[in-house]
């Protein structure tokens, strides 16, 4: 299992770089990473999604971060995902996409 | 947002069956490169988009059924016209390939068409992906093929049992397809496999044993059989489902063990008595282990072992039997028999301990100490150690082999361990003898002469082994005995107050005089003789009776036949000390007043019956040590005979015992064992009627027996005789209606 980071690509071309773990949340990324037979020696996995905006990769990682941080607690004050509503439906598309 | 284009189906489709192609070309192992994230990107984007369209652009059913015929199309074309080609052992190879690359697929596509699996699989309750590819498997490979590869690997097992090295990974993977198929359950695995392959091994086991058991010996055939079920373990083991092994180890028990068992344990050089009697300790362990495993199969092996046991046993009893019975013929009017001490049966007794040391050795390894071979083995003891052995019953050889045991210079010169031990193994076996009551008898009668005659070797000895017969046979048993051992002590110590009381009262005597005494119920003497005794011991017993008087108000029974005398015996070529009985010393004392007596008249003297005088004298006249002179002399008293003090006796020691020869109790003993017998019996009977107030004649009957059974084994006629007697007693009546059923009368 590749111990380390992987990178998303939106649809104009930036490059999030995220651990593995976080990329993980998304069932559709891990199906992928985990699949590619050739793949458990490189460094840098690369993934580009060329259907999701910036903002909404953005949010979407940040959303990885958040889910892994907060997966375990059995607190109850987790702090809420703040979600500006005018992305709200494209992320929401791209959350299924994910599957996350 | 944009709004994309509606991708349609044919266009969406071609591009995934690129995807699908490309697939399949990396599977066959042709050049093609390994799919990037691009490329997965795509073709997932690809269905999600075309799932998430809009209806009429809801392409999902359509996408599901193409994802299915995909398997289809590429099954039939490829992967059966590959595997029809092969047979056997290559089939299961390229089965197994095949089946490697199915899963495959199975992964990537499913992966690709994830968004499905998602929500349309659920919301319509189909089958997921995984199992959509696992059912084209089964349905379209599985199912055509699957004779086929079970024949090849039935094959396969046969050749390794024939000894044959084969690859036991493919089979192994091979059944894994199997159990994958079934989808959880194990049904295609033994529906097509398992069931096949108990048949085969039932057939070939059933050859091998038709083969081997005309063949081989007994221990032979075990070592084959144990071979094979370690062979069969080990193929479980191996590469079959674990789930098989009982069943399949339960058929190869059956067609090896079960079927041939009882010609096995027959076989005449080599069954099971056979190694029984060569002491084949360790084949009879393979064999305990073995039937161990068929149900009921211990049971014969059991049979065998008790009756060779009993074999044993009744092997030593004849074996006692001639050798006494030849040295009786020889000795035949030597005069009063002795009772059993000789060496043969004191030697019987030690057999018996061996044999039953080496038996239960066996059971407990051999047979692992199960509780069948020890009842097995209590059966077998228990039928010869009740047979009567040379004319006595064991129960009195066992009461000899422990007197023999404990006295002083007695047969046995052994250390205090090995006494202990053995008079550990006594008791065990008095367990086997139903008549337990006599041995109590002639034990006590024992007991009671050696702790009279200070012929006890050890008192520890003494107390170890009642506290053994205690512990075995419950406390009643061991009353009467302890209360003689304690009576001796405290008997001691009365002599000594008496002894004091002398020395208060000033009184004296002219003769040391030493008294015991004893409580009635513990000691087994019966018979009281009136004796004339010299005036000396009169005078002792009188003023021993005083001293008692004063102290207790119980009546004193004297015995003098007990007691024991040292007289100084004045010869002409020197004095001697004799140690004689209290009647001998009597007799003898008779001749210091006169010098010559006929039998009548010592007779008289002595106020003896007849046979009682007829043994003292001969004793002193015609024994070892002629202290008295008999005219005539010959070896038997007759009444006409006239006795002299022999003033010309002598012997090289300064002391000499004259022992008296016992009466033969035997007969005696027995006698009033019977008479106890009645007691507990009548006891039994009311006690049981009492509790149950109507009983049938039958359940009585069992009733009495099971309570009497520790003691010794009622005979029947007895109970009904005894039943008869209380009924005239008014303990019981018969019932009006039903003369079988009886009443408690209160």
């Amino acid at each position: 299992m590749p111990k380390s980071t992987v990178k998303l690509v939106s649809r104009e071309g930036f490059e999030f770089i995220i651990d593995y773990k976080a990329a993980c949340v998304s069932n559709t990324i891990r199906n992928m990473l985990s699949s590619q037979g050739s793949f458990t020696e490189t460094e840098l996995g690369e993934v580009k999604f060329p259907e999701i905006p910036t903002p909404i990769l953005e949010k979407v990682c940040q959303y990885f971060y958040y889910k892994l941080r907060y997966q375990n607690s059995t607190t109850k004050n987790i702090p809420e995902f703040q979600v500006p509503p005018e992305i709200a439906l494209e992320l929401l598309m791209a959350a299924n996409f994910l599957d996350a | 947002m944009t709004e994309k284009k509606p991708i349609e189906l044919k266009e969406g489709w071609g591009f995934m069956q690129n995807g699908i192609d490309k697939l399949i070309r990396v599977l066959e192992g042709q050049p093609e490169e390994q799919f990037n994230a691009e490329q997965y990107m795509s073709l997932y984007t690809t269905i999600y988009n075309m799932c998430t369209q809009k209806p009429p652009h809801d392409f999902s059913e359509q996408l599901y059924d193409r994802y299915r015929s995909s398997f289809e199309i590429y099954i039939k074309e490829q992967v059966i016209k590959s595997l029809l080609e092969h047979h056997g052992e290559v089939l299961l190879k390229e089965l197994y390939i095949r089946w490697q690359n199915h899963k495959l697929m199975v992964r990537w596509l499913s992966k690709f068409f994830n968004y499905l699996d998602r929500y349309y699989v659920m919301r319509h309750s189909l089958h997921t992906l995984k199992d959509v590819g696992l059912i084209c498997f089964r349905d379209r490979v599985y199912e055509e093929i699957k004779k086929q590869a079970k024949d090849a690997i039935l094959r396969l097992i046969e050749r390794e049992r024939e000894g044959e090295l084969i690859d036991r990974t493919l089979i192994k993977n091979i059944l894994s397809i199997f159990i994958e198929v079934g989808t959880g359950g194990m049904e295609c695995y033994e529906r097509d496999f398992e069931v096949y392959l108990l048949q085969e091994t039932a057939s070939f086991y059933k050859r091998k044993a038709a083969e081997w058991v005309d063949q081989d010996s007994c221990p032979d055939y075990m070592l084959k059989a144990e071979q094979c079920l370690k062979d069969e373990e080990d193929k479980v083991e191996g590469y079959l489902h674990t789930s098989s092994k009982p069943k399949l180890l339960k058929e190869v028990e059956q067609e090896l063990l079960a079927n041939y068992e009882t010609r096995l344990l027959q076989k005449e050089n080599s069954g099971c008595a056979a190694l029984l009697r060569d002491d084949k300790a360790e084949d009879l362990s393979r064999m305990f282990r073995l039937f161990q495993r068929i149900p009921r199969g211990l049971d014969p092996v059991a049979e065998i072992f008790k009756e060779h046991v009993e074999n044993e046993g009744m092997k030593l009893v004849k074996e006692v039997t001639e050798a006494t019975e030849s040295k009786k013929e020889k000795e035949a009017g030597k005069g009063p028999s002795k009772d059993s001490g000789t060496p043969y049966e004191q030697q019987y007794v030690r057999s018996v301990i061996e044999l039953h040391d080496k038996y239960l050795q066996y059971v407990s390894s051999c047979f692992c100490n199960t509780s069948l071979f020890h009842k097995s083995l209590k059966e077998a003891f228990e039928s010869f150690c009740n047979k009567s052995v040379a004319g006595a019953s064991s129960a009195e050889l066992m009461a000899s082999f422990c007197d023999n045991l404990l006295k002083k210079g007695g047969s046995e010169k052994l250390s205090d361990e090995a006494i202990e031990e053995t008079l550990d193994k006594v008791v065990k076996l008095l367990a086997y003898i139903s008549d337990k009551d006599l041995f109590n008898e002639f034990y006590r009668k024992k007991l009671g002469r050696r702790l009279l005659f200070d012929k006890s070797s050890s008192d520890d000895h003494e107390r170890s082994i009642l506290t053994r017969l205690k512990q075995q046979c419950g406390a009643q048993f061991t009353s009467k005995m302890e209360g003689m051992v304690t009576d001796l002590a405290l008997a001691r110590e009365k002599q000594q107050s008496f002894e004091e009381w002398m020395r208060i009262n000033g009184k004296k005597l002219r003769i040391d005089f030493n008294v015991t005494v004893l409580t009635t119920g513990f000691w087994p003497f019966h018979k009281v003789v009136e004796l004339a005794l010299p005036q000396e011991m009169v005078d002792g017993v009188e003023l021993f009776k005083s001293f008692y008087e004063t102290g207790n108000k119980r009546k004193l029974i004297w015995y003098y036949s007990l007691g024991t005398c040292h007289l100084r015996a004045n010869f002409d070529p020197r004095s001697i000390e004799l140690v004689l009985g209290t009647q001998q010393a009597a007799c003898l004392l008779q001749f210091n007043d006169s010098e010559q007596l006929s039998f009548s008249e010592v007779q008289l003297r002595l106020n003896l019956c007849e046979d009682d005088t007829m043994r003292i004298l001969h004793s002193l006249a015609c024994g070892k040590y002629k202290i008295l002179l008999k005219e005539p002399a010959s070896k038997i008293i007759a009444k006409t005979d006239t006795f002299s003090f022999n003033k010309k006796f002598t012997s090289a020691q300064r002391r000499i015992k004259v022992p008296l020869p016992p009466v033969d109790e035997k007969k005696r003993v027995i006698e009033d064992v019977d008479k106890d017998r009645r007691f507990s019996i009548d006891a039994a009977i009311v006690r049981t009627m009492k509790s149950r107030k109507t009983l049938l004649h039958q359940q009585l009957v069992l009733e009495v027996v099971q309570q009497l059974s520790r003691m010794f084994k009622p005979d029947f006629k007895l109970i009904k005789k005894r039943i008869e007697h209380l009924i005239e007693a008014e303990y019981l009546a018969r019932d009006k209606d039903n003369p079988m059923m009886f009443q408690y009368l209160a």
